[in-house]
C-alpha cells in the first residue's frame, strides 16, 4: 500500500504549480525588504486600488489576510488565535485578524520574526494600508494593530452604492471621482512618508500589465463553463493569489497565459478537473484553508466545483466610462470589480434588491447542479448572504444547496464529518432537481 | 395617548408599535430608518415621522433563520424577524444605510423580504477625509432626489433649516435631561433614561420635545429618584433596545449615570451647524460629529494620542458625570465594537478608571452569569 | 465569635465555620433544591463544630447559588471570596485560576483584594463539565482521568473546542485504536490552553494558585503548569477557598463594624429557612 500512493481525485493544473514560486517570491521580497530596511506596507487586499501605486513608489506590500490562509493551511494559526484571545480580542473577530494580532504580539515579544513563523514571517511595517471595501474588519483591524506598531494607517475609500440606485451612471461618476480624489490623497501621504515622488511612467506600465492580467484571468474563468469543467475551485484558490497581489508583475501575465493554454487544451480535448464529473457545483464563499483535502473526498464522489468565491472573481471587460487619467483608470477597475455583477443583473432585469444575481447568472451559465455554502464563525461578510443565495437558487432555478459549518482559520469548528455524512442525501436531491429543471424546460 | 412625562415614556417604551399605529391612524406618514446615520431633518422636512427600526431582545428569532445564519448580529436578525412577521407594516418607506457591513446587507435583505413602497439606501464613508464630506453631501442630494420622486414634492431649503432648528432644540433638551444625572444620587436612573431615549426614537420630534420638557420638570421636582449607590457607572457599547441589562446593573449596588450607545447619547448629542446650504452642516454632523466605532479616525503620532482622538469624548463624559467605573458591553458578533475593546479598556486603565467588558447574546434571558461579573466588579471598585 | 462561609457552586456546596481557625468544614453535593441542601450541609457543619446556629455571628453566602441562602447575612460574589480565601492560605499568590463545574475564572489579587478578573463564556469547554462529559463517554471515573493522562507517551491533538464535537472526536480516536492515555493528555492540554489564554487577558503573575474541583485532577494541574511554565500552588482542599474567603470577609465586616461602633448589618435569617433545621 505504501508503494502505491493513492492518486488524488482532483487533477490539478500543471501550470498551477507555477504560481507557487510567484507566491514564494512575494514572501521573500517582503522578508528581504525588511532586512534591508526598505519600506514595507502591511496591506489589505484592496482590489488593485492602492497596490500598484505603492509598488510604483518602491514599497513592498505584505498581505496579512493571505498570511492568515498560509498559517491556517500550515496549522499554526490556532496558536496565534490563542494569543489574540489573551490580548483581550473577542473570539468572533475575523480569523485572519486574530492570526495577525497573535503573530504581532509574538513578534513584539520576541523582538524579531517569531520562532516558527511560516514563509519567513511578515517584516515590520513602515505603514499599514486599510480598505473600506467588503468588510469592517479590513479597516478596524489595522487600527487595532496600532497598539503594537507606531506607524500610520491609511484607509482607502470604497463606496457602497445601493442595488436600487436608479441613476447608476450618476452614482458611478460620483463614486469613481471620489475614489480618484482619495488616491491623490494616498499619493500625497506616501510622498510625504517616503520623501520621494511617484514615478507616473512606472505606474502606467504596471497598470497596463495589471489590465492584461485581469483580462486573461477573466478568460480563464470563462473557459470553466465547459463540460466537464476543466479547472477545479482548488486551482482557482491557488491562482487567484497573484491576481490580487502581483497583478503588476509581468511574470504573473506569463504564468496566466500558460494557465490559459492548459485550460484551453483541456477544454478542446474534453478533459475535466476530476475523472468523472457527476455534479457541477458552486462553492460559496471562502474555503476552509486548513482542510482543503476535503475537496478530494468530494471529487471522489464526482463533485466538481466549477465556480466559487464571487468576491475574488475578476470583473469582465470594462463597461464603465470614464476619463483616461491614471488614477481614474485605477479607481474604475476597483469599482467595477465591486459593482459589475449587480450592474449586469440590473441590465438583465433581475430584482434590484436581491444580492444573489451573480449566482443566478453563474448557475445558468455554468449549468450548476448544487451550491455548497460554508458559513464562517469568524466572518460575517462571507456568511451573511449564503442563506439568501441558497434560497434564490432553490426558488428561482430549482437548484438545491447544502451547508457545511466551519471557518477560514479556526479548524476546531469545521464539521467535515457531518457534511460527508449528508453527501449521499444531497446527491439524491441534486438528481431530483435535475429532473425538475428538465421538466420546466431548463436545459441542464 | 393620555399619559404625560415619565409615565408617557414608560407607556411608549412598553408598546412602541402601539403609538406608531395611533399616529398612522391619525394620518401621519411613517418612515422607518436604521442606525443613527440617516439625516432625520430631511425626513421631517418632507412631513414624515421618522421611527427607528430596532430589534427586540425579548422575542425569539424564528422566521429570520430562514434568511440569515445565526452568527450574524443578533439585533439585525431580530429586526429582520420582526419585519417578516408583519411588525413593520406601518412604514411607508425605509431608509437603509451603509453604517457597518452587516447593516448594509441587512437593509437590502429587509427590503427584499418586507417590500416597502419606498426604499432608499444611503452610502456613508468609513473615513472622514476632506473629500468624504462632499461625497456624503452628494449622497444626501441623491436621497433628496429619491424622496422628491416618491412624494412628488420638492424639499424646501428654508423648511429644512427650520427642521434643523427643531431637531437641535430636541438635542438641547436631551442634554439637559442627561445633566440631571450628574449629581449623586442621580435624579434619573439609567433604565428610566433608556426608556425615554427609546420612546423619543418612536414618536415625532415635536411630540418628543414636549415629552422631554414635561419629564425634565417632573424629574427636577421628584423625591422618589434613585438611591445613592456604591458605583456610578458609564455604559459604553452596542445599541440596547431594552432596559434589561441596565435593570440588572441597577438591581445591584450601582447607578448607570451616563452612556455612550447609539440608543442614547450617540444619537442625540451633537447639534447640526447652521450652514448656508443646510446639507453641508448635515454632512459634517452625521459623518464626523456622530461617534461610532464604524468610522475610522486618522492615526496620529502615537497609539496613546489615537486613543485620545477616538475615546477622548468618553473620558469627558466620565469626568463630568463623575463615574468610578465603566461597563463596556457589546452583543456577540458585533465586529466594529469588538475590535474596539482592548484599546478602550487600555485607555480607561491608563486613566485609572476600572472597566468591565460584557459580551451578551442580545436576549433578556441568561443574564445571570453577567450579573455575577457586574457584582464582582462593583465589589472590586467600591 | 463564629463565622460561616457557604459557597454554593453548580455541583458542590461547601461550608466553613471558623473563629480564629477553621472549626468545621463540609462539602456536599448541590442538588436542584439549593435551599434544602444548603440547610442540610449547614446542619452537618454546625454539629461538627459543636455549636448552635444562633452562635454564628455572621454568615456570608457565595457561589452561583448564593441568593438562595435565606439564612445568610450577606451575599458576596465568588470572585471576591476566592481572592480572599486564596490570599489567606497563600499570601504570595497574585493570580487565581479557578476551574469549577460550570465555569472557569481568572482573578488577579493585590493585598487580598481583586484587581482584575475574567470569566469564561457560557460554553462548557474549558470547565469541569467538559471533563465530565468525556469521562462519561469513556466510561471512566473523573478521578482516574487525570492519573491515566500522566502515562501518555505521545499526546494527541484534540482539535474541537465544542464539547459535543470533542466527544465525537474522542470516540472516533478510540475507535482508531489511539491509546486512551494519549487522548486524555490531549484533552487536558486543550482545556488548559483555553483556560490559560482566557486568564492571560489579565496578564498572569506569579504565584498562581489553582482552585476549584478541577484542581484535584493531577492531569489538569500538569497541563496547566505546562502552559504556564512553572508550578502552581494548590490548597489542601482546593474546593474550600471560596467558603473560607466568605467566612473571613464576614469576620472582617464584623470587626470593622465593632471598631467603628456601628451596628452590624444583618440579613433576615428567614424563619422559613430555620424550619429546615428540624
Amino acid at each position: 500500500m505504501a508503494e502505491e500512493k493513492k492518486k488524488r481525485a482532483i487533477t490539478r493544473l500543471e501550470s498551477s504549480a507555477l504560481v507557487r514560486p510567484l507566491v514564494n517570491k512575494m514572501y521573500m521580497e517582503g522578508t528581504l525588504a525588511g532586512m534591508e530596511e526598505r519600506p514595507v506596507a502591511w496591506s489589505m487586499v484592496n482590489w488593485w486600488e492602492g497596490d500598484i501605486i505603492m509598488r510604483a513608489m518602491g514599497v513592498t506590500p505584505v498581505y496579512p489576510e493571505n498570511y492568515g490562509t498560509v498559517c491556517a493551511a500550515l496549522g499554526i494559526a490556532q496558536k496565534y488565535m490563542g494569543v489574540s484571545v489573551a490580548e483581550g480580542f473577542p473570539t468572533h473577530l475575523c480569523g485572519y485578524a486574530q492570526n495577525t494580532i497573535g503573530y504581532t504580539t509574538e513578534m513584539k515579544r520576541e523582538g524579531k520574526v517569531p520562532e516558527g513563523a511560516p514563509m519567513g514571517g511578515m517584516a515590520q511595517p513602515t505603514f499599514m494600508l486599510s480598505s473600506e471595501g467588503y468588510c469592517d474588519a479590513r479597516f478596524k483591524w489595522f487600527q487595532s494593530l496600532r497598539q503594537f506598531w507606531n506607524v500610520p494607517v491609511w484607509t482607502l475609500p470604497f463606496p457602497h452604492p445601493a442595488y436600487t440606485d436608479t441613476s447608476l451612471q450618476d452614482v458611478h461618476k460620483v463614486n469613481v471621482e471620489y475614489m480618484a480624489v482619495e488616491l491623490q490623497g494616498f499619493i500625497a501621504f506616501l510622498e510625504n512618508l517616503l520623501k520621494k515622488k511617484l514615478d507616473r511612467d512606472k505606474l502606467e506600465t504596471m497598470l497596463d500589465n495589471q489590465e492584461k492580467v485581469l483580462k486573461v484571468w477573466w478568460e480563464i474563468n470563462e473557459l470553466r463553463k465547459a463540460k466537464p469543467c476543466p479547472m477545479h475551485a482548488r486551482d482557482f484558490w491557488t491562482m487567484m493569489v497573484p491576481c490580487y497581489y502581483l497583478a503588476y508583475d509581468p511574470e504573473t501575465l506569463t504564468v496566466y497565459q500558460q494557465v490559459y493554454n492548459e485550460v484551453k487544451a483541456r477544454v478542446d480535448n474534453g478533459i475535466g478537473a476530476i475523472p468523472d464529473e457527476k455534479y457541477r457545483l458552486i462553492f460559496a464563499e471562502l474555503p476552509p484553508w486548513h482542510s482543503l483535502g476535503f475537496f478530494d473526498k468530494l471529487a471522489e464522489r464526482g463533485w466538481n466545483f466549477a465556480t466559487e468565491s464571487i468576491g475574488y472573481h475578476p470583473p469582465p471587460p470594462m463597461e464603465l466610462n470614464g476619463g483616461s487619467d491614471l488614477l481614474y483608470r485605477i479607481a474604475r477597475w476597483t469599482y467595477w470589480q465591486y459593482i459589475n455583477t449587480r450592474y449586469r443583473a440590473a441590465k438583465m432585469g433581475y430584482p434590484a434588491v436581491g444580492a444573489a444575481q451573480p449566482f443566478y447568472n453563474w448557475a445558468v451559465e455554468y449549468k450548476i447542479d448544487g451550491i455548497l455554502t460554508h458559513p464562517l464563525v469568524t466572518c460575517r461578510t462571507a456568511t451573511f448572504w449564503l442563506t439568501h443565495w441558497m434560497n434564490v437558487l432553490r426558488d428561482k432555478l430549482d437548484i438545491p444547496g447544502m451547508s457545511i459549518q466551519g471557518d477560514i482559520v479556526d479548524l476546531t469548528v469545521f464539521d467535515a464529518a457531518t457534511a460527508l455524512n449528508q453527501a449521499p442525501a444531497f446527491e439524491e436531491s441534486m438528481d431530483h432537481f435535475r429532473k425538475v429543471r428538465k421538466s420546466k424546460g431548463l436545459d441542464w | 395617548m393620555s399619559s404625560k412625562g415619565l409615565a408617557k415614556a414608560e407607556d411608549i417604551y412598553a408598546n412602541r408599535a402601539g403609538r406608531v399605529r395611533e399616529l398612522k391612524a391619525e394620518g401621519k406618514k411613517i418612515m422607518g430608518y436604521v442606525c443613527a446615520y440617516p439625516p432625520l431633518e430631511m425626513v421631517t422636512a418632507m412631513d414624515y415621522a421618522p421611527i427607528r427600526v430596532i430589534g427586540s431582545m425579548d422575542q425569539p428569532i424564528t422566521k429570520a433563520d430562514t434568511q440569515v445564519a445565526s452568527i450574524i448580529c443578533p439585533m439585525l436578525r431580530s429586526m429582520l424577524d420582526l419585519g417578516m412577521k408583519g411588525k413593520a407594516d406601518f412604514f411607508e418607506g425605509f431608509i437603509g444605510a451603509h453604517t457597518c457591513d452587516c447593516t448594509e446587507k441587512f437593509c437590502h435583505l429587509y427590503q427584499y423580504n418586507v417590500q416597502f413602497p419606498y426604499y432608499h439606501f444611503l452610502d456613508v464613508p468609513h473615513i472622514a477625509h476632506k473629500a468624504s464630506f462632499g461625497f456624503m453631501k452628494a449622497g444626501f442630494q441623491l436621497f433628496q432626489k429619491t424622496l422628491e420622486a416618491h412624494t412628488g414634492r420638492k424639499l424646501d431649503p428654508d423648511r429644512l433649516k427650520e427642521e434643523v432648528k427643531k431637531h437641535n432644540a430636541q438635542r438641547a433638551l436631551v442634554r439637559e435631561l442627561y445633566a440631571l444625572r450628574k449629581q449623586d444620587p442621580p435624579l434619573l436612573s439609567g433604565s428610566e433614561n433608556l426608556q425615554i431615549m427609546l420612546s423619543l426614537l418612536s414618536i415625532p420630534i415635536e411630540e418628543g420635545s414636549g415629552m422631554l420638557k414635561d419629564i425634565i420638570a417632573e424629574v427636577k421636582a421628584r423625591k422618589d429618584g434613585p438611591k445613592k449607590k456604591a458605583a456610578r457607572l458609564l455604559l459604553w457599547g452596542s445599541p440596547l433596545t431594552e432596559t434589561s441589562i441596565i435593570d440588572m446593573i441597577e438591581s445591584l449596588n450601582a447607578n448607570v449615570v451616563m452612556d455612550d450607545i447609539c440608543t442614547g447619547t450617540r444619537h442625540f448629542w451633537h447639534d447640526v451647524e447652521m450652514t448656508s446650504d443646510p446639507l453641508d452642516g448635515l454632512a459634517k454632523r452625521y459623518l464626523d460629529d456622530l461617534k461610532c466605532p464604524r468610522t475610522f479616525r486618522e492615526t496620529t503620532s502615537s497609539f496613546e494620542e489615537d486613543q485620545e482622538v477616538r475615546f477622548g469624548y468618553i473620558k469627558d463624559y466620565a469626568k463630568e458625570w463623575n463615574v468610578n467605573g465603566v461597563i463596556l458591553q457589546s452583543m456577540k458578533y458585533c465586529d466594529t465594537h469588538g475590535y474596539e475593546v482592548p484599546a478602550i479598556k487600555a485607555y480607561f486603565d491608563r486613566l485609572g478608571i476600572p472597566s468591565l467588558y460584557l459580551e451578551h447574546e442580545y436576549t433578556m434571558v441568561a443574564l445571570a452569569p453577567l450579573k455575577t461579573r457586574v457584582e464582582a466588579f462593583i465589589e472590586m471598585i467600591s | 465569635m463564629y463565622f460561616a462561609g457557604i459557597d454554593i457552586g453548580s455541583t458542590m456546596t461547601k461550608i466553613v465555620i471558623m473563629d480564629d481557625e477553621i472549626n468545621a468544614q463540609v462539602i456536599g453535593p448541590t442538588g436542584a433544591e439549593h435551599r434544602h441542601l444548603a440547610n442540610k450541609v449547614m446542619e452537618e457543619a454546625l454539629s461538627k463544630a459543636g455549636i448552635a446556629f444562633d452562635e454564628l455571628t455572621y454568615v456570608v453566602a457565595t457561589g452561583y447559588g448564593r441568593i438562595n441562602v435565606p439564612f445568610a447575612d450577606k451575599q458576596i460574589t465568588e470572585i471576591t471570596c476566592h481572592a480572599k480565601g486564596v490570599s489567606s492560605i497563600f499570601p504570595s499568590a497574585r493570580t487565581v485560576i479557578d476551574i469549577g463545574g460550570q465555569d472557569a475564572k481568572g482573578i488577579k489579587i493585590a493585598g487580598g483584594k481583586v484587581v482584575n478578573f475574567v470569566m469564561n463564556d457560557k460554553c462548557a469547554a474549558g470547565t469541569g463539565r467538559f471533563l465530565e462529559v468525556i469521562a462519561d463517554a469513556l466510561g471512566l471515573k473523573l478521578k482516574e482521568m487525570g492519573e491515566l493522562s500522566l502515562h501518555s507517551k505521545e499526546k494527541v491533538r484534540i482539535s474541537s473546542t465544542c464539547t459535543i464535537f470533542a466527544e465525537q472526536e474522542v470516540v472516533s480516536k478510540i475507535a482508531d485504536g489511539v491509546p486512551i492515555e494519549d487522548i486524555l493528555a490531549g484533552l487536558h492540554e486543550a482545556i488548559a490552553s483555553r483556560v490559560f489564554h482566557m486568564a492571560e487577558k489579565m496578564k498572569i503573575e506569579k504565584d498562581v494558585a489553582m482552585t476549584g474541583g478541577v484542581a484535584k485532577n493531577v492531569g489538569m494541574v500538569k497541563a496547566l503548569e505546562d502552559q504556564l511554565g512553572f508550578p502552581v500552588l494548590i490548597a489542601r482542599e482546593p474546593l474550600l477557598t471560596g467558603a473560607i474567603g466568605a467566612a473571613i470577609l464576614g469576620k472582617e465586616l464584623v470587626i470593622k463594624a465593632l471598631e467603628k461602633g456601628e451596628a452590624i448589618e444583618k440579613g433576615a435569617r428567614l424563619l422559613e429557612a430555620a424550619s429546615f433545621f428540624k
